[in-house]
């Protein structure tokens, strides 16, 4: 076993200093979600790396920015709203990740698969992805009233949606959540993404390119079935996307 | 959590609740360590200023993405410019190959604190530790580590420039974060 540790560490130090591509960054993906969480030797050492990849920033010497770049960003910041604002889980949304595949759009397992630590870097993606201009976060709708916290992140151009949500109550016993996304009208369930929030947190990852739907939504299923179209049952919560809409 | 890293925290609870007063003080404790890491990974004045206003616009947006317990804020901030710098530096390569970075990205250790940016004490005292960290690793060691974090190269991508298998690459990335973790929290 200490020969595989070794061989895992090394794929997780990598991983903190975002060096992993191809098979490796898969092979870390699939650590970072099966056996990180239940393995304290791993766990340690990908907290231990992150905080080295964190400091390792003051290694490079620090440069007055230019003048001009605080008032454009004090631009930037009075065109959002402090309506528009959103709160992102990560304080509580450790070992939350619901990670979806799918295969069935032609979309493929998102870059990080993972759970424990690597959720920060997901939530960092959320945070860049709002971050950059035309990013428009839509709160979904619960049955017209708007949902605690359920918003779905994407931007033209990038090919990647988030849906990341807190307070999100739990399904009815048997039965889970399902996500669809939606063209004129027409709802398309999205493989692999069945899912239960984690103590009211949801974060989910879908490479994607956002703009092929219009609309998405989020129902209630029993679990294991495989549903044709949405159910009305229990909860559901939508929302058009306007970027696609547009 | 450190004393020196305090400040952030009241800063960051009233940013929070919308505070720009805390958002630009933010900006003043924060900008030149950000920039001075995205100039340095994006090697271009203009990428990295993008890179910054990014970074800080997403704080604005989604401030509550930082939760203390986790660590520092400044750790945290830098973390997400340095992904943000990544990809960009990522993006970019795609559009036109770089020939030159790999010569223009030796550590600079010995680099001082630039005119006109005011630093506290506390972490003028990390980055020298940090700095000191680096300097006791192999120079084989520490040139991988540089390569990924300030290049945003891929390991395989180190592996071509460097000429070393990637397998060798792996090994020395992994001996010098174990080297660089001791070294910064102590550990025995």
């Amino acid at each position: 076993m200490n020969e595989d540790h070794e061989r895992i560490e090394e794929l997780l130090a990598g991983y903190a200093l975002l060096g992993l591509s191809g098979e490796d960054a898969v092979e870390a993906d699939r650590l970072l979600s099966d056996h990180v969480p239940s393995c304290p030797r791993c766990r340690d050492a990908v907290a231990g790396f992150q905080d080295v990849a964190g400091e390792l920033a003051l290694a490079a010497a620090p440069a007055a920015p230019p003048e001009l770049l605080l008032p454009r960003i004090r631009r930037d910041v009075a065109r959002i709203p402090l309506s528009r604002r959103r709160r992102a889980p990560v304080a509580a949304v450790a070992g939350v990740v619901a990670v979806v595949s799918l295969a069935g759009l032609s979309a493929s397992l998102g870059n990080r698969v993972s759970r424990a630590e690597a959720q920060r870097g997901q939530l960092l993606e959320v945070m860049q992805v709002l971050g950059q201009s035309g990013a428009d976060p839509v709160g979904l709708q619960s049955q017209g009233e708007p949902a605690d916290g359920l918003v779905q992140v994407s931007r033209p151009g990038l090919e990647r949606m988030y849906v990341f949500g807190r307070n999100v109550p739990a399904p009815a016993p048997g039965r889970a959540y399902q996500l669809w996304l939606g063209r004129d009208g027409r709802f398309v369930r999205v493989e692999g993404g069945m899912f239960v929030p984690d103590d009211g947190w949801v974060l989910l990852e879908l490479t994607i390119d956002p703009t092929r739907f219009d609309e998405i939504m989020i129902t209630e299923e029993a679990v294991g079935s495989v549903p044709s179209s949405p159910s009305s049952e229990g909860h559901v919560w939508h929302a058009f996307l306007a970027e696609a809409a547009a | 959590m450190q004393e020196g890293d305090r400040p952030d925290l009241e800063l960051h609870r009233r940013l929070a609740t919308g505070d720009r007063e805390a958002f630009e003080e933010l900006y003043g404790r924060h900008s030149a360590a950000a920039y001075g890491l995205a100039r340095r990974v994006t090697a271009q004045d203009a990428l990295a200023q993008d890179v910054v206003a990014d970074s800080f616009l997403a704080l604005w947006r989604t401030p509550e993405a930082y939760d203390p317990a986790r660590g520092p804020f400044r750790t945290f901030f830098l973390s997400l410019v340095h992904h943000r710098a990544v990809d960009t530096v990522r993006r970019e390569e795609r559009l036109r190959r770089r020939t030159e970075r790999v010569s223009n990205l030796e550590l600079r250790t010995g680099e001082d604190v630039a005119e006109g940016v005011v630093e506290d004490a506390y972490v003028s005292g990390r980055r020298k530790e940090v700095r000191d960290a680096l300097e006791t690793l192999p120079p084989e060691q520490r040139r991988v580590v540089e390569l990924a974090y300030f290049g945003g190269y891929t390991q395989a991508r180190i592996a071509v420039e460097l000429g070393i298998p990637v397998g060798t690459v792996k090994t020395r990335t992994l001996a010098a974060m174990r080297k660089l973790r001791r070294a910064l929290y102590r550990e025995d």
